[in-house]
């Protein structure tokens, strides 16, 4: 592994913009481990979360991380701020991060589907359930922004207006 | 017309790095009143005091303002000056360029140069108004009253008793000792806790000058340093302590169970019991919240007679003493009784508590495998439950795998912020002293860091690791609850930065060091204060370990903040020392910043009477009328009176009203 | 009648409609009324706003809750995800006041304004806080006595606690839903991982892989451990993930076993009686065999009132 060069500016750098994305805790962390002990990303297989997500970004690593995949193996439980002995809340500076990742367009091909669905018909998910709900006694349309054209016009130009609509992905 | 000296000081950079001590000293020059003015780079060394003594000498000077640091340090050294010099010491006023100027201001130096020179202006006005003060003083009672018998008290006790005082040791408890009393051995030397302390309470039991007030609470405080008045409840112990022989007859006899406290809850005490082995003073209690009055032997009642016999039926407990100490007929006033005593000064020792398990829900606190510190303690040591096997609670069973969580609940900001300071090495005592007798069990330690800073502590931890025993960096996230009671553990290793999991037969909490809640009641009794970490605060971080902030109030041990036994002992034999200078010196000044009734402007309303919070005013009749009169012993100085009093009849002695209008009068020039 | 507005979420009412018609059934007849959020979108899932902008999250979100405060009822929604996501949109909204404003700058856009009058529930809140467990026992048509069910409360419905209004006692060993299932006479022990992570969610789709053998973990757990009828969820996606996941991993021959799956709407539908045609009729992992079993004539309730008085039809 080459040696990690620390630069102060660097470290700075890579703080004040963690913070700007949402990870406002990242400076009270003491790097106890607690939150990756229970971590499910991290016991799954995707280390870097959780603690060693935060000493790799207090070291100023900031965007040499921008392809880390571990960070989407997230399952925002968390569980990591429910332990935090110090108040960081882990899981809001992996969002934080992945912010960062998605403003790069740093994300897997699947995760660009459910940005187009949300899009398209208001439902990250969204199957034409049909006949599965009439089968089960319900009208075929759910009362959703699915089929609701107003619905999908407002959370258009909420998306629109928003950095997602800047990166032009719909 | 006053000569008033001002000398401004540098503080080396603290003040002279921002302000601009030259401007401040020329500004002075110019101020009425002022003879000289000179500044140097710290007025508290010996030239700089040499100055102001020289320049009273030379009679410059009649007056003397130090524009520095802050009166609380440095007040006593340049009113040393001024004696030294031949002026009287109250004849002085100092101003805070420092503290509340150079140090609050750092990124504006213009600014706190004004507003050093507004500060010099102000304390010049006062200074040159100041009248000379006479110190008084009061004899003090040669006797001191230690709360808490724990390691910490019975040192300080036994301190001041060598010293040749008459000592209180009142303990809430039927037995000093403490929680050092509880451990099993001691770190880093393995000696037995109980074998090094027994002798300690055994002295502190029979030294003439001490006093034990065992069952026993501090109620009510009256007065002021040298001269205390105490109130102590002892608690009702249902056995004439006179004759008990502490032969535990009546605790074999009595059928009624509780958890034993002493064991922390691992194993039951009767309600009549001995509080452990080794106590001082070895007496019964019987604990009336958990006795079943057998046989209607409700207390204060005749016995029932044998219609077989014809003899009275008395409960197990009192026929089972041999002595004929527990007798239930008689009337025992559940409320105890209060014994008056009087004192110079007071030692603090009242300790801590650790934290409870249930707190820290991701710790499977509800499963009996998961135990505190100080359970584990118990567990281990000869005199507890299992009589010193590694049993573990839920079955009796050997556990194989141990685990050692540390920082549970300290260094939380959910809980406390504070490091414990002994949990890692205690932890490591445990685990040393389980692994030398089971070689077997295997041992996992989980700390974020390990803190070993003492005389050969991290010997003894690296000692741990050549052992075998296995250290973790990383703090342990949580417990699964397996079948059988055993305990997943649900831990992370810092080092290798990957997840760890692991079955574990017992788990060990070091929960953090905190105060009783009871505290509160004794900080309000004594007027003492809590810090940040809600211990009870000492004077001075650094320079007044011992004291507090009401003068002849002392603190040692665990209640000042969490220290292991030779710190303890340390800081017990310091407030003992500090506690005897005034019983050695056998009178205390009085300060003579204190208010005065002028009596013939007094119109008797009485106003200021309920308003002072020192409870020093009374209304005293003078020349047939009456007249508030103030106690100059119990006067704090506090100014309320003088401000309430609507005749202006009363002085505040170094705020008088001159002095503190030429003040304003300066600060809003 | 207590009202609520139900929020269907994405999966429910695409993937597994069946769960959304147990609301709609069992609701009403323990007397809490149900009403439609009309346009209601995704919440939005953790993948999408929540992970590009916290602003946007929160303006999304907000339109979410708008509809239930322009109705002037509180927000209840089956999806742990849902939950999370909106709870903890509108703890970010009226928890920093420069915040709010840009967010409602957003909705203003779209005529809409975030006032914080509605609550957000999880459908397993009405149920255990606002309908109680007696109202449940009352209910039942079937007695579920001898089964044994396996728990999965799933993560979003626990944690961060200090967001959620209805708290579990200790939120790592949670009893609510254990005490719910208990109430239909089922018994629920405890399994080692009862608090751990299905896998669902961001996880699968970005390694499915990782996400299987996490899931994996959790179910050896619950088999070896307590071995038990059925398993039973209050999250949309935890019940996803053990109806498919199981049948991947017997596929490859990794478990030999199949453990039937129900959201606790379902299983508390049937035995109050409603036809599983309705409540219970989608699933990968069989359970004909043990609704069979629930609704059979041996765990008829005697003395219950008949059906229809209790549970009015509340057909579409």
């Amino acid at each position: 592994m080459p040696a990690i060069v620390l630069d102060s500016d660097k470290i700075q750098d890579s703080v004040k913009r963690i913070m700007e994305y949402g990870g406002t805790g990242v400076l009270k962390c003491v790097q106890c481990g607690a939150c990756s002990a229970v971590c499910p990303g991290v016991k799954a297989g995707f280390p870097v979360l959780c603690r060693l997500l935060i000493k790799k970004l207090l070291e100023g690593q900031f965007e040499e991380l921008v392809e880390e995949t571990s960070t989407w193996g997230c399952q925002a439980c968390n569980r990591c701020t429910e332990v935090c002995p110090q108040g960081v809340r882990p899981q809001e500076v992996v969002f934080a991060y992945r912010r960062y990742q998605a403003s790069e367009l740093a994300f897997s091909s699947s995760a660009t589907t459910s940005q187009m669905n949300l899009y398209g018909t208001g439902h990250a998910v969204f199957t034409e359930a049909g006949p599965l709900r009439e089968k089960v006694g319900l009208p075929a349309k759910a009362p959703t922004s699915a089929y609701d054209e107003k619905a999908q016009k407002e959370i258009q130009t909420l998306l629109d207006n928003s950095p997602m609509g800047e990166l032009g992905l719909f | 017309m006053a000569k008033v000296g001002v000398y401004v000081c540098h503080c080396g950079s603290n003040i002279a790095g921002v302000i601009d001590v030259e401007a401040v000293r020329a500004f002075a020059e110019g101020l009425p009143d002022v003879a000289v003015a000179r500044k140097d780079l710290f007025m508290c060394s010996d030239s700089g005091q040499e100055m102001i003594k020289q320049d009273i000498r030379d009679g410059l000077v009649d007056k003397v303002v130090v524009a520095a640091c802050t009166p609380r340090t440095h007040e006593p050294i340049f009113r040393g000056a001024l004696s030294a010099g031949g002026l009287n010491k109250y004849l002085f006023e100092m101003a805070n360029i420092r503290d509340q100027d150079s140090w609050v201001h750092a990124q504006d130096p213009e600014g706190a140069t004004r507003k050093a020179k507004l500060l010099v202006a102000s304390a010049v006005g006062k200074a040159a108004r100041l009248r000379p003060l006479e110190e008084k003083y009061v004899d003090v009672t040669k006797a001191a009253l230690v709360i808490g018998g724990g390691v910490a008290g019975i040192f300080s006790a036994l301190e001041l008793a060598k010293m040749g005082f008459k000592t209180y040791l009142v303990e809430k408890e039927p037995s000093i000792g403490g929680v050092m009393a509880m451990l099993d051995k001691t770190f880093p030397t393995n000696d037995c806790s109980a074998c090094i302390l027994t002798p300690v309470m055994v002295e502190a039991g029979n030294h003439p000058n001490i006093e034990l007030l065992t069952y026993s609470e501090v109620e009510d405080v009256e007065g002021y340093i040298g001269n205390f008045n105490v109130k102590v409840r002892r608690k009702q112990a249902y056995v004439d302590w006179a004759r008990c022989t502490g032969c535990g007859a009546c605790a074999e006899k009595c059928p009624s169970k509780t958890p034993d406290e002493f064991n922390m809850g691992l194993s039951n005490r009767k309600a009549a019991y001995i509080h452990f082995p080794q106590a001082v003073p070895k007496k019964a209690v019987v604990d009336m919240a958990h006795c079943k009055s057998c046989g209607g032997r409700e207390i204060g009642t005749e016995p029932k007679i044998s219609e077989k016999t014809g003899k009275p039926l008395l409960a197990p407990c009192e026929k089972a003493c041999p002595a004929d100490a527990i007798n239930r007929t008689l009337q025992w006033d559940p409320a105890g009784e209060i014994k008056e005593i009087k004192v110079g000064t007071i030692v603090v020792a009242t300790g801590f508590q650790v934290m409870d398990k249930g707190w820290f829900k991701e710790m499977a606190p509800d499963n009996k495998n998961v135990i505190t510190a100080l359970q584990m303690e118990r567990l281990i040591s000869a005199t507890g439950p299992t009589g010193g096997k590694l049993l573990r609670p839920s079955d009796n069973e050997k556990p194989h795998t141990l685990t050692f969580v540390s920082c549970v609940g300290s260094r939380d900001e959910k809980h406390h912020t504070y490091c414990s300071r002994v949990c890692c090495m205690y932890m490591i005592k445990q685990a040393r002293l389980i692994k030398e007798k089971y070689p077997d069990v295997n041992i996992y330690m989980h700390f974020i860091d390990v803190r070993s800073p003492g005389k050969d502590y991290d010997e003894y931890y690296t000692g741990a690791r050549k052992m075998g025993i296995n250290i973790l960096r990383g703090k342990v996230g949580g417990l699964e609850v397996l079948p059988g009671d055993n305990l997943r553990v649900l831990a992370y290793d810092l080092d290798a930065c990957a997840p760890v999991e692991y079955e574990s037969d017992l788990v060990i909490l070091a929960t953090a060091m905190e105060l009783p809640p009871t505290a509160k009641k004794l900080a309000q009794t004594l007027g003492l204060q809590f810090c940040g970490s809600n211990f009870f605060k000492e004077l001075h971080p650094k320079l007044g370990p011992v004291e507090t902030s009401t003068e002849g109030i002392f603190l040692a041990g665990c209640c000042q903040g969490p220290k292991d036994i030779p710190d303890t002992v340390s800081q017990a034999k310091g407030a003992a020392a500090a506690a005897a200078v005034p019983l050695c010196q056998g009178r205390v000044k009085i300060e003579p910043i204190i208010s005065e009734v002028h009596t013939e402007k007094c119109s008797g309303c009485g106003i200021c009477v309920p308003l002072c919070p020192y409870n020093a005013i009374s209304l005293k009749p003078y020349a047939e009328k009456p007249r508030a009169i103030i106690d100059i012993t119990q006067c704090k100085g506090c100014g309320v009176c003088t401000a309430a009093c609507p005749s202006a009849a009363i002085v505040l002695h170094g705020y008088e009203e001159d002095q503190i209008f030429a003040q304003i009068a300066a600060l809003t020039a | 009648m207590e009202k609520y507005g139900l929020y269907l979420g994405c999966n429910i009412p695409f993937k597994a409609p069946d769960i959304e018609q147990s609301f709609r059934k069992v609701f009403p007849a323990l007397g809490i009324e149900v009403t439609d959020l009309p346009g209601a979108g995704c919440c939005p899932a953790w993948g999408t706003a929540p992970s590009f902008d916290l602003t946007t999250w929160c303006a999304v979100s907000g339109r979410n809750i708008t509809i239930a405060e322009d109705l002037d009822v509180p927000i209840m929604t089956g999806c742990n995800s849902c939950f999370g996501v909106l709870s903890e949109a509108k703890h970010f909204i009226e928890a920093d006041a420069s915040r709010k404003k840009a967010v409602n700058e957003k909705l203003g856009l779209i005529n809409r304004q975030f006032k914080g009058t509605s609550d957000i529930y999880h459908i397993s809140h009405v149920l255990y806080e606002k309908v109680g467990l007696d109202k449940i026992k009352e209910s039942l048509k079937y007695d579920l006595s001898g089964l044994k069910v396996a728990v999965q409360p799933g993560c979003h419905i626990l944690w961060p606690s200090d967001v959620y209004h209805v708290k579990e006692k200790n939120s790592f060993f949670p009893t609510q839903l254990k005490e719910l299932v208990e109430a239909l006479g089922a018994s629920a022990p405890h399994y080692s991982r009862l608090e751990a992570c299905c896998g669902m969610g961001g996880m699968r789709s970005t390694d499915v892989e990782k996400s299987l053998e996490l899931f994996k973990t959790k179910l050896l757990s619950i088999k070896e451990e307590i071995d038990p009828d059925c398993i039973v969820t209050t999250c949309s996606s935890c019940f996803l993930q053990f109806d498919m996941s199981q049948k991947t991993l017997k596929e490859r021959g990794e478990i030999d076993f199949e453990i039937p799956v129900f959201y606790y709407t379902q299983l508390l539908a049937l035995a109050m009686g409603f036809d599983p045609a309705n409540v219970a009729a989608l699933c990968v992992t069989p359970r004909d065999a043990i609704i069979a079993e629930i609704q059979s004539e041996a765990r008829k309730v005697r003395e219950q009132e008949p059906l229809m008085t209790l549970a009015p039809s509340i057909d579409r």
